[in-house]
């Protein structure tokens, strides 16, 4: 009977694991919209094909807007946030950490460990710490700083530590200093595209109000949902750079890569598990379609 | 009869345009240093050229500079510095202002942050000046980060909604230093301060707690090899800190690009900034408006 369960609980216990079953896929962003505007079409991809993905904005996002702000805004954002994961089909969790103050304090970075263990991540995904804005910097600082340290029992010990250490990716982003991007692993998103133009649409308050407020653009926003539709793909899609596309062709072969109208790329990081391109494979299943 | 009304409409229109145009605006400047004499040293040529043709300069020290020196500290020495510094900008013809956060204490918190965000936006700054987050002083460092986090925000009205926003995000450059990694300083802007040298001089001179008692300290030297009288001492300083360095590669490579007409053999004298890439991110075009000097 020992034996059993100890058998029992050794299969059940990790999904970090096993191969042939669920894979668990965090992302923090900074704001409740970034994970979905940098890699939505992946996520959808992850849930069509029966994994769990779960989108974390580390801040409430309650500064991100010319007329609102505070409780009230932050409550407008969280309400969108869970609008575009049931879009993707994914769970959406917004911390309560002010917009435009993120640190990388020991306190965020608990809570960040904390999102990590509880999803017993395979992998996880964030910003690079270097971006245009202060919040995406630190989100950086702090999911790098929880790699490694998920697996410390010692640390935030009242949530149980993971068994490894997961993959760690960045998020796309074209700065150049102190080194530029690089696509590691790129997935071709055109299937899902129009899912992904979903998510960004429920966020209202960003993608129709305060982004092109910021750009000087809030009188080209469209009022029907045909010509929105169109404003968001204007804004918000980007031809597919040559380095991607040599990093879609190495993944998928030169045929599909050609075809390939969308794609998200991915930089592996150094602090977290190094997976070899065999193990790429089973952790981004959709790479074998 | 339209044809006409519309032909005299535009041609007033563009007549306006015009003397918009003709109508001189300065640029607002301000650059944001960790303590009272790092931006003159850094800026102060490129910033006397600015003064000069009539645009409006801001020096900022975050510090106070209460620590910078070896028998004196705290308020009493925060206050000869700040008058140091009033001096050196009246020299410039630009503003300085000494803020009262500690020497050697400078973190880059939240409100930090916002002392920066509110300095900019008080200026209306068109350029942002700051020190790369790689240095060899903890202050300049934590100064670069402040100032690059403030970067964006300016423009977001929650953010330090006491004072409001800027309509766009300046342009952000760094100041130069000799720091290799992450990676070297890159000289993107180059200006040639000669024609503003003893400008620059003069005011470096008058911060005299540091250029004739704190740094030769810090240097190992004799108080008694440096001269009293002031044209002495101002001969003494140019050889120790201000010594004309032999342009190399990339220097001349810089004053080819930004003056393609000038004889780099003449040129003696060269302030150098990077383009930091979480500001605006100026075209070769703008860079020569918002760097009127440049010929």
């Amino acid at each position: 009977m020992f034996t059993f369960c100890t058998l029992f609980s050794l299969s059940s216990l990790n999904s970090q694991n096993t191969s042939n079953k669920k894979l668990n896929v965090i992302v923090f962003g900074a704001h409740p919209d970034d994970c979905d505007n940098k890699m939505g079409g992946t996520a959808a991809l992850f849930a069509q094909m029966g994994h769990r993905v779960k989108f974390v904005s580390v801040t409430n996002g309650d500064s991100g807007h010319y007329e609102k702000g505070g409780g009230h805004l932050a409550k407008i954002r969280r309400n969108e946030a869970q609008e575009a994961g049931k879009r993707l089909g994914i769970e959406y969790t917004v911390l309560d950490n002010h917009d435009g103050e993120l640190l990388p304090t020991i306190e965020v970075r608990h809570q960040v460990i904390r999102e990590i263990r509880k999803w017993e991540a395979d992998i996880v995904l964030t910003h690079r710490p270097v971006d245009y804005h202060p919040d995406h910097r630190y989100t950086g600082v702090l999911v790098q700083d929880a790699a490694y340290l998920v697996i410390v029992p010692n640390v935030t010990p009242d949530t149980p530590p993971l068994k490894k250490n997961p993959v760690f990716l960045y998020l796309q982003d074209h700065f150049q200093k102190p080194n530029e991007f690089k696509a590691d692993i790129t997935v071709d998103i055109t299937s899902v595209f129009d899912k992904k133009m979903d998510a960004l649409d429920a966020h209202p308050s960003q993608f129709y109000e305060w982004l092109p407020w910021t750009s000087g653009k809030l009188l080209d926003v469209p009022e029907n949902e045909i010509q929105k539709r169109e404003f968001l793909i204007r804004e918000w899609s980007r031809p597919i750079s040559d380095k991607a596309r040599e990093s879609l062709t190495k993944w998928y072969g030169s045929r599909k890569a050609e075809k390939a109208l969308h794609s998200e790329s991915f930089e592996i990081c150094e602090y977290g598990k190094q997976p070899t391109d065999e193990e790429i494979r089973e952790l981004f299943p959709m790479l074998n379609n | 009869m339209k044809k006409l009304i519309f032909l005299l409409f535009t041609l007033a229109m563009s007549v306006n345009f015009y003397a918009q145009e003709k109508h001189f605006v300065p640029l607002k400047i301000i650059a944001i240093g960790a303590h009272p004499d790092d931006c003159d040293s850094k800026f102060g040529g490129t910033a006397a050229l600015y003064a000069k043709l009539g645009h409006k300069v801001k020096f900022v020290a975050l510090t106070n500079g209460d620590a910078g020196h070896q028998n004196m500290g705290g308020g009493i020495l925060g206050k000869r510095r700040r008058a140091e510094a009033k001096k050196a900008g009246e020299i410039l013809g630009v503003e300085y202002d000494v803020l009262d956060n500690h020497d050697a204490e400078l973190i880059p918190t939240l409100s930090v942050r916002h002392q920066v965000i509110r300095k900019i936006r008080e200026w209306d700054a068109d350029i942002v000046l700051g020190l790369r987050p790689n240095d060899y002083h903890p202050d300049h460092r934590n100064a670069g980060i402040a100032v690059q986090d403030a970067a964006y925000l300016v423009i977001v009205p929650n953010v330090t909604p006491d004072t409001p926003p800027l309509k766009k995000n300046p342009i952000f450059l760094y100041m130069q230093d000799g720091f290799q990694k992450p990676y070297p300083f890159s000289k993107d802007i180059a200006v040639v301060i000669d024609e503003v040298m003893d400008q620059k001089q003069r005011a470096f001179a008058a911060h005299e707690s540091q250029v004739f008692e704190w740094m030769p300290w810090t240097m190992g030297m004799d108080e008694n090899e440096i001269p009293k009288g002031e044209n002495e001492r101002l001969e003494w300083m140019k050889n120790v800190y201000l010594k004309q360095k032999k342009l190399d590669k990339s220097s001349l490579a810089a004053l080819k690009k930004w003056y393609p007409n000038t004889d780099a053999t003449k040129v003696k004298n060269v302030e150098f900034f990077e383009i930091c890439e979480y500001g605006k991110q100026p075209t070769d075009e703008e860079i020569k408006y918002y760097f009127p000097m440049l010929k």
